[in-house]
């Protein structure tokens, strides 16, 4: 009887250790390894260069130094020079803008890196008054490249002018810091757990789309894992479906009810299995995506246009649609059509005007997530 | 005189009624339309100014006619791959046999095409406002017969615009209006 209970206990006590190890394997959104960095610890970190998707002449460098600056300000390892690019040079890493699934686990255990920061610049004008917008997101390394945090940020020298005048900002050098502060502020927060997990912000209902069909295979209870491939780019302006698909990875990161693959995994996939896409994504395109990144969505769209205007006078435009392709069903399960201009609802003083594409499609790929998963 | 005016207003009436026809619709008596599940949206010809034009309209019909929920549209990239595997030349006009061989493909009972004839702003002295003219048609892929046509025209120069300016209505509206008007033909 004795022996028997002991054998018990020590089954029970093996047990007990096991389920606690493999909790610690769990995987859940926004750790890295498995050990939330969430506020403890301070884990080195690598800065990729910063990728220029619009499409004029940018301070790229000078953005990058003033990230590493502040990361160790805030007393972050941030991955020597030296051995980044050789580390590049090695792995032949030319593309910047995202990371994939190879590069992340070699980046784990040769550097002993735990995170990528990625930014991407969409807008930069030094014209007066100046405007600018980027993104960027934390990415960890290892097996499985996760998005940590993301967020992004556009301003324009003349957005809140104030009594007189006295808030217009004309120098770009200053408008640059502010932005990157309010940046850093965000991933600040989320590294130190202060503000903990990128929640949903409000959104004007002017943004919401104009046109929606959802299906009710989406589920609001179901958690699902989204692959956000770059749009179908229609606009003038170059690069617009890479800043579309962009704010989309941004919007439905911080939705509970989503799990977004890092572009850079979506887009390794893509070149290995040379899914060439006209016209947008077509079934058979689908099931390779569906096969090689095991998703059950796949958002893809259309941008039809994406404009900001230089100087004082203007108004950005942004018109795109949206569609989401379940893997079940292999059924658009979602489809929309947002198009907005910077000074919609606008009738005083120009109260309420958007001065940026970014603030307009970061809104209006808000409301689609928002109601997505109503 | 009360004779005279009964039969002058009489006579008005009858050339009035003589003038109406039976509008811009064809429906093919013979087709169940109910039978139609999904369809194909082709890519529209564009005979306007702009070249973005008929991928606006397009884009706004496909989602209109899915949020109906009437009908599942194919999603464009699908069609292309099936046009593209059919070889079909001209894909905004395609011919009956085209249309066959498209259809087991893709999978679907019909396929819609359609012509943009105007887009954009009309001037007429000082005044200015935006126009869509546009016309649809639906071809059954069982026998490549046409079964629906429709057109319209919105937006445009209005009385009022004429005499208080304002420019008309914003192009996205008057898409929407114009293609709101042939979905609502085609369920008629």
């Amino acid at each position: 009887m004795t022996s028997s209970t002991n054998f018990l206990n020590k089954t029970a006590v093996i047990l007990f250790v096991g389920l606690l190890h493999l909790s610690g394997c769990a995987y859940t959104k926004g750790t890295v390894s498995g050990e939330s960095h969430n506020g403890v610890g301070r884990f080195q970190i690598a800065v990729f260069p910063v990728e220029n998707l619009s499409g004029t002449l940018s301070p790229l460098k000078e953005m990058r130094e003033s990230v590493i600056k502040r990361l160790r300000t805030e007393g972050f390892p941030v991955l020597e020079e030296g051995i980044l690019e050789k580390f590049m040079a090695r792995h032949r890493v030319r593309y910047t803008g995202g990371i994939d699934q190879g590069t992340a686990k070699a980046f784990k255990e040769e550097t002993g890196t735990e995170a990528v920061l990625i930014t991407s610049v969409e807008l930069y004008s030094d014209r007066v008054p100046p405007k600018i917008a980027f993104i960027a997101r934390l990415v960890s390394t290892g097996d499985k490249p996760v998005i940590l945090w993301m967020d992004g940020v556009g301003l324009a020298g003349d957005q809140s002018p104030g009594i007189l005048g006295l808030g217009l900002i004309e120098n770009p050098q200053e408008l640059r810091e502010k932005a990157m502060s309010s940046l850093l502020d965000s991933l600040m927060g989320y590294l130190s757990g202060e503000k903990g997990e990128m929640g949903i912000k409000s959104v004007k209902r002017k943004f919401s789309p104009k046109i929606v069909y959802r299906s009710f295979e989406i589920s609001p209870d179901k958690k699902y894992t989204v692959a956000v491939v770059p749009f179908f780019n229609r606009s003038d302006r170059k690069n617009g479906g890479e800043i579309t698909a962009l704010h989309f990875v941004k919007e439905l990161t911080r939705i509970e009810e989503f799990d977004v693959v890092e572009p850079g995994v979506v887009r390794q996939g893509l070149l290995n299995l040379r899914v060439i896409m006209e016209e947008g994504v077509s079934l058979a395109n689908a099931d390779i995506i569906f096969g090689i990144l095991n998703v059950d969505l796949i958002l893809s769209g259309k941008v039809l246009d994406y404009q900001d205007y230089q100087g004082a006078s203007g108004t950005p435009k942004v018109n795109f649609s949206v569609l989401l392709i379940e893997r079940k069903s292999r059924l658009i399960v979602w489809s929309s059509e947002s198009y907005n201009e910077g000074d919609d609802g606008v009738f005083l003083f120009d109260w309420g005007k958007v001065n940026t594409a970014y603030t307009m499609t970061s809104q209006m790929a808000q409301a689609i997530g928002k109601i997505m998963v109503k | 005189m009360v004779k005279l005016w009964r039969i002058l207003f009489c006579s008005v009436l009858t050339v009035l009624a003589g003038c109406a026809g039976k509008g811009d619709i064809y429906r093919d008596p013979n087709m169940d339309f109910g039978a139609i599940q999904s369809v194909a949206v082709l890519p529209f010809s564009n005979l306007t100014r702009d070249n973005l034009a008929a991928e606006r309209v397009r884009d706004v019909f496909i989602n209109k006619l899915l949020s109906t929920g009437a009908v599942y549209v194919l999603p464009a990239g699908e069609v292309a791959r099936g046009v593209a595997m059919v070889d079909i030349q001209n894909p905004f006009s395609p011919s009956p046999e085209e249309i066959v061989k498209l259809g087991p493909i893709i999978k679907v009972q019909a396929i819609i095409t359609g012509v943009v004839k105007e887009y954009g702003e009309v001037r007429s002295g000082t005044t200015s406002a935006n126009l869509i003219s546009l016309s649809l048609q639906m071809i059954e892929t069982q026998t490549g017969k046409i079964v629906w046509t429709a057109s319209t025209t919105k937006g445009g120069i209005s009385i009022w615009d004429r005499l208080f300016g304002g420019g008309g209505q914003p192009m996205n509206d008057v898409t929407g209006k114009a293609v709101n008007d042939l979905i609502n033909k085609l369920f008629k």
